[in-house]
């Protein structure tokens, strides 16, 4: 288009160093110092910081983390594409509109949802109560439990992935569905060699998008572990709130080296920003 | 005479399937209605309080709508649902504007300069939402010492707006691919200078980018916890920080209960409305 335009991205390139670079340096440097906040008046370098990473608790932390947001991933994976492929294979006119309206719960406050799911987690609930009066008795406590936090993630991040599966399977040419079928493909046939490699995409961009917040997020483990279940992202934000800033950013840059793998990994499929909307 | 063997179907290769497709199609669509459900049912709990009699959260007593009548007699709620609304309209309307701009602008880079920015330009997007935060905090209090009141509202807008670019962005640049490039060439031909040009002929073609960018920009501001939860201060609490701090004291008020059920209700019929309408138009048209 027209070069005078061309000036018009200047400042966001200068607005991205400044807000999205420059911080990854300076928390990269506050891990060598000993600092009080970020009052760097007179820093002690030290490598004292990474001790912080060998104590057991940090440790539990990480493998807690990864192994949530890996099983978050996949039982996301698993659900959100039986949802957008029944979606998909639906016969309504209409089809974006129905998925909207079952994403719709995505659009009420977050932690509002995981505070009502947390309720109903809990033995005794209303659920529970309405079920009671009706003469079904169940009731299992899962909130403060492993499983609790997971049915909290799955059910906070899955339309991450649901939108983007959809979107790939739109995209599938009939015409290749019914030449698999003329060629005497059965249908899980066609299905697994035609449909399914050609919907990846989706899933890998969903992938990302909801492997991301489910290893770093604090408040999902928060309200739904009760305590019991600590990931990186609660040791974080503890961190911060007690001016221990220096282990804090340890712990933050470490995430920052696995957004920093899947944001190459984006851009060597996607260098003209197609992936992930 | 003699007995011919009769062909089956099954010896040329024929397996009888028909049992177990049924029953996959069952187990298919019952974790389908698991799933949907895993979905609703919070909003479905939310719903229920909402309209529960007492604030005891594990019972369920007789319908009472005093919640939605009281909706914003709690000043500190009130106050939070106002903050909401005015970081997420100021920070949808400025990142609509200029976001748009900037994609006008990354579109008419050279391929080099404008996959450079493109690749910084996902790092909001895919950088977690609590390494954002701290990042923002981080930079906004090295300007502490120049501006001692700075946390707040005017940090929230600017931490709102970084995180909300990208997708305005990432909406409107692929429209700006798919332009005829002769459309400028011909305003400009024509005698309009480029900036009207841009404004009389690019715009109104890209609309629909900006659009789909200006919602996702407002869903994503208004339900953001952890980035602003970093990035406020001097008490300005947005809904999700309120929400949060009820939360850890054990105190939620019921009329928040009533507020997000209205507003999902609210969501619900404005979508179905522009459905109707849409297809009412589509009819008439054909």
């Amino acid at each position: 288009m027209h070069e005078e335009f061309r000036k018009l991205a200047k400042p966001y390139l200068v607005w991205l160093y400044l807000l999205a670079v420059l911080p990854a340096v300076v928390m990269f440097g506050l891990i060598f110092l000993d600092t009080e906040g970020v009052v760097i008046e007179t820093p002690g370098i030290t490598l004292e910081n990474f001790l912080y990473l060998a104590e057991p608790s940090v440790l539990k932390a990480f493998y807690n983390s990864f192994k949530f947001a890996i099983l978050t991933t996949l039982l996301s994976a698993v659900f959100g594409y039986i949802v957008a492929y029944k979606v998909f294979r639906s016969r309504f006119r209409n089809k974006f509109l129905i998925l909207v309206i079952l994403i719709l719960p995505m659009w009420s406050n977050m932690l509002l949802r995981i505070e009502a799911l947390g309720n109903i987690l809990e033995r005794h609930n209303i659920i529970t109560d309405l079920l009671s009066r009706i003469g079904i008795h169940i009731g299992v406590n899962l909130k403060g439990t492993e499983a609790g936090v997971l049915i909290g993630l799955v059910s906070t991040y899955m339309p991450f992935m649901i939108l983007p599966i959809y979107t790939a399977l739109e995209k599938i040419d009939f015409s290749l569905e019914e030449a698999a079928l003329d060629l005497g493909a059965t249908g899980l046939q066609k299905f697994w060699k035609v449909v399914f490699p050609l919907s990846l995409k989706g899933v890998v961009t969903g992938g990302i998008l909801v492997f991301l917040p489910s290893l770093s997020g604090f408040a999902i483990p928060y309200i739904l572990g009760k305590g019991n279940i600590i990931l990186i992202g609660n040791l974080i934000e503890q961190n911060f709130k007690e001016m221990n800033y220096n282990a804090g950013s340890l712990l933050a840059s470490l995430i920052l080296i696995v957004i920093f793998a899947a944001l190459l990994a984006v851009n060597r499929v996607d260098k003209e920003g197609e992936t992930l909307l | 005479m003699t007995e011919y063997p009769v062909a089956k179907i099954e010896d040329y290769g024929y397996k009888e399937h028909r049992f177990l497709k049924a029953a996959w199609k069952w187990v298919v669509n019952i974790l389908f209605a698991g799933t949907i459900l895993l979905l609703y049912l919070p909003s479905l709990v939310i719903a229920l309080q909402s309209v529960n009699d007492t604030s005891d959260l594990s019972v369920f007593n007789k319908f009472d709508f005093s919640a939605y009548v009281n909706m914003f007699k709690d000043e500190a709620f009130a106050n939070s649902v106002k903050n909401t609304f005015i970081v997420t309209l100021s920070s949808t309307l400025i990142a609509t504007v200029f976001g748009t701009l900037i994609a006008v602008g990354i579109n008419s880079l050279e391929t080099k300069k404008r996959r450079h920015i493109i690749l910084l330009n996902n790092i909001p997007v895919l950088n977690a939402d609590i390494v954002t935060g701290i990042s923002l905090m981080l930079i906004f209090s090295l300007f502490l010492r120049i501006f001692p009141y700075l946390f707040g509202l005017s940090t929230l807008i600017l931490a709102h707006v970084f995180f909300t670019f990208p997708y305005v962005i990432l909406s409107v640049l692929p429209k700006l691919r798919e332009l005829d490039p002769n459309y400028m060439d011909a305003a400009t031909d024509l005698g309009m200078k480029p900036y009207k040009a841009l404004f009389k002929v690019i715009v109104p073609s890209i609309k629909s980018g900006i659009f789909s960018g200006m919602l996702l920009a407002f869903t994503i501001s208004i339900d953001d916890f952890v980035v602003s939860y970093f990035t406020t201060g001097n008490g300005y609490d947005n809904l999700s920080i309120w929400i949060y701090g009820s939360i850890g004291r054990k105190s939620l008020n019921p009329a928040v209960y009533a507020f997000s059920t209205a507003l999902t209700l609210l969501t619900l019929a404005i979508l179905l409305a522009v459905n109707f309408l849409r297809l009412r138009k589509g009819k008439k048209n054909a």
